[in-house]
């Protein structure tokens, strides 16, 4: 018998990310690496650790594997305790039946018996391709305070931009009164963050009549949310200010890491009330070279720089050789960039080698892309917006 | 399973490390951006194989308590064996304040006992160096010793009228001991790493504190050799060594192992140091820094210029200030348009806006820890 939990956060990790391009060729979204040391999924992770919620789900029907070995015993998130952890949940066969997770409320729909373990008064469920640093339990805090059935966390965006979101509309008191999905002409400028809390019977009652609607495409924005205001629960919405950045595609990852290397960035990584926790491979300290030239740049352990390093972010273990070039660019762990290469607007996946001389991306023009494990041989170039893979699909 | 347990030593006199280890012992002194001494024997057991170490501790060990905590970076915090911290506590016999290592290893007896290993290796624990026990413990059963102790060439270890040499012949046996001679006539120096059989130890342990011996090396070690009552055997150690026993002998080392090539002697890739992880985020160059030659831990922020310094974690070094030849620990502040140069910042020290302090190559100017200048 588990000990009962006030509340379980569900994590919804997703498929393969398409959007993300042959990054997530390899590896489940939120496995993607992010600010030289972090993963995305480290984020929401570290979230739960600083808000005190101790159990977490990770539902993923891609590569589990590699998710499984990243979170290892959960030790680097302290969520390494006996009574909870964190637990990759891919869907699995029952006597009779198992498929594919269908939908984001069937994937919670199918581990009903994992939450049920615990025996919670709330559930929180959270997506795994955000960077922002939020406190879970000042949110909850509000749920219970006003009473809610669900309590789902909007942030305000652009009037131009609010008819990309899912889009909340509330009366005076924070109650939603309507959910509309990409609107047209909006009312609100409320976007819905994919971060929802739950009070669990309520969730249980309405997951379990979603998968008996055979119509239903067993989706939270889509199927959950509506069903609970046609039946007048009470919806609440949960105003947050901070950081937040999608992170889904190739563009928007890059910005994500260009913001960190402001002068007084948005999201404070340094904060020490509200770490960001990740795996921790332990390197030697970086080394930078004489004659290596730095500007506006972070950089991280097992680093060896001896090239010249411009507004970009060299990763866990990466070596920028004498003569090498790197601008406004994320070269992700392990990547080695040879002497005299340039390297411009563009994202060096996980090991890849950017030969002598080579060339990749432009100073105008789209992101450029390298991935994981590719070599770039020597003298050649890769042109802006493309995505160097090839072996893909091999 | 391993057939090694491990001990590491952490009494040694200390006094010429100054102000590094009025509020630690050397282990726990900080080196090289984010380890501290004792990583590199602990280090060393654990890619050995060794899964049972107990860390002797005699004083200021409050540091080291909070550095080691369950050893789960060790990954020493098994259930079936790990690591076992061994403070002094003062007994019938003791009051808690070791004479030397045997004397040490006397009020550890219950531990020595309760371990199941055949092996054990003891290890000091102010010297840098990267050992394959295995390999010596293989050593040690082809040989037939009853004891073997870990030597080096390396001449940056020797110092005059201090330190434990020997004479090895061509076979490996150890024929002479000399203690603390003004010029040595051996050029083996000695480790202070041994091994033996856990049941000769215990034996050795009872032997000589009962007849008022508590030095292993000074006492039993030469005894040994001089009335031949035991086979000691060499090893030498395939790393090179460098031995933290004086402020000035940390700086030296400090800045020699700038060098990549006398690093990868004792970080070898296969066989990582480990150490106590700190989540920072990676470390901020801004527009205007000029780094170069220089060791930097991650959590810094560097706007100013830094040459052939070693920066531990959340270091910030200002505008416009300059920093030279320096080691600077944790959480240390070079304010804006400062000039530091040969010097050793302790953990959480301030240079203030537009302060000058120069030491010199062969006398480091040494920060106390917390201090502001």
């Amino acid at each position: 018998m588990l000990r009962k939990k006030r509340c379980v956060a569900m994590l919804l990790a997703g498929g393969q990310g398409s959007r993300l391009g042959i990054l997530t060729s390899h590896m489940a979204k939120p496995a993607v690496p992010y600010g030289g040391k972090y993963r995305i999924i480290d984020f929401p992770l570290s979230n739960c650790a600083n808000s005190g919620i101790d159990v977490v789900g990770v539902l993923t029907q891609y590569r589990p594997l590699e998710l499984n070995s990243y979170f290892g015993s959960g030790a680097p998130w302290d969520l390494d305790v006996t009574s909870g952890g964190v637990f990759v949940l891919p869907p699995y066969q029952t006597g009779s039946s198992g498929t594919w997770y269908k939908g984001t409320a069937n994937a919670i729909y199918q581990n009903i018996a994992f939450i049920a373990q615990y025996n919670p008064d709330y559930v929180l469920i959270l997506s795994g391709d955000h960077i922002y640093k939020m406190d879970y339990a000042a949110m909850l805090k509000h749920h219970i305070r006003t009473g809610a059935d669900a309590t789902i966390a909007v942030r305000q965006v652009p009037w131009e931009e609010a008819s990309r979101f899912g889009i909340m509309n509330t009366d005076d008191e924070d109650t939603i009164i309507e959910f509309e999905e990409k609107p047209k002409n909006p009312k609100s400028n409320n976007a819905s963050m994919g971060v929802y809390i739950f009070s669990w019977d309520k969730l249980r009652k309405y997951l379990e009549e979603d998968e008996a609607n055979p119509n239903s495409s067993n989706d939270f924005g889509k199927n959950i949310i509506p069903s609970m205001l046609a039946d007048r629960c009470k919806l609440t919405a949960y105003t947050f200010s901070g950081y937040w950045k999608d992170v889904g595609t190739i563009s928007s990852l890059w910005e994500a890491n260009m913001d960190i290397l402001e002068d007084r960035p948005e999201i404070d990584l340094h904060d020490k009330s509200w770490r960001i926790y990740a795996r921790n491979e332990g390197y030697l300290p970086q080394y930078i070279e004489q004659g290596a030239e730095l500007s506006r740049c972070l950089i991280t352990e097992g680093c060896r720089i001896a090239g010249t390093v411009t507004h970009s972010i060299c990763s866990t273990g990466v070596t920028v050789e004498k003569g090498a070039q790197i601008i406004d660019s994320v070269l992700m762990p392990g990547v080695h960039v040879k002497s005299g290469a340039r390297v411009v607007r563009s994202i060096i996946a996980e090991n890849a080698v950017i030969g002598e001389d080579a060339r990749v991306g432009e100073p105008d023009g789209d992101i450029a892309v390298v991935g994981i494990g590719v070599t770039v041989e020597p003298g050649t170039a890769v042109a802006a917006g493309v995505q160097y893979e090839p072996n893909h699909g091999g | 399973m391993s057939d090694i347990m491990g001990i590491i030593y952490t009494g040694e006199m200390d006094t010429r490390l100054r102000e590094l280890t009025a509020v630690r012992a050397i282990a726990s002194v900080p080196i090289l951006a984010r380890y501290r001494v004792i990583d590199f024997p602990l280090s060393s057991m654990v890619h050995s194989g060794i899964r049972d170490i107990g860390v002797i501790m005699q004083r200021n060990y409050r540091s080291m308590l909070d550095h080691l905590g369950s050893g789960k970076e060790w990954d020493l915090h098994g259930k079936r064996n790990g690591l076992t911290i061994l403070p002094p506590f003062s007994t019938k016999d003791s009051v808690g304040v070791y004479e030397g290592m045997l004397d040490a290893l006397h009020s550890n007896l219950p531990y020595l006992r309760s371990c199941k290993e055949k092996y054990v290796v003891i290890t000091n624990s102010f010297m840098l160096y990267n050992a394959d026990f295995e390999d010596m413990v293989e050593q040690h059963e082809k040989t037939g010793a009853d004891i073997t102790l870990m030597y080096t060439k390396d001449p940056g270890v020797r110092r005059s009228g201090q330190g434990k040499y020997c004479e090895v012949q061509p076979d490996g046996q150890v024929t002479q001991i000399e203690v603390d001679p003004i010029t040595n006539r051996f050029d083996n120096t000695m480790l202070e790493v041994f091994c033996m059989t856990r049941e000769l130890l215990i034996s050795l342990i009872d032997l000589s504190t009962s007849r008022g011996q508590y030095h292993f090396t000074r006492q039993l070690l030469r005894n040994a050799v001089n009335d031949k009552s035991m086979k000691l055997y060499g090893y030498e150690c395939k790393s090179r060594v460098w031995a933290i026993d004086s402020v000035e002998a940390y700086y030296k080392c400090s800045m020699e192992l700038l060098d990549p090539e006398n690093r990868a002697s004792i970080f070898p890739e296969d066989r990582p140091v480990l150490t106590k992880l700190r989540d920072e985020m990676p470390t901020r160059y801004a527009p205007g820094s000029h780094v170069s030659n220089s060791l930097i831990a991650d959590g810094c922020v560097i706007e100013g210029t830094v040459e052939n310094c070693i920066l531990f974690r959340s270091v910030r070094i200002g505008k416009g200030a300059v920093i030279r030849n320096s080691i600077v620990m944790q959480d240390g502040r070079v304010s804006p348009m400062a000039e530091v140069d040969h010097t050793i910042m302790d953990k959480q020290t301030i240079i203030r806006e537009s302060t000058r302090l120069i030491g010199a190559a062969n006398y480091p100017v040494l920060v106390s820890k917390g201090l502001t200048v």
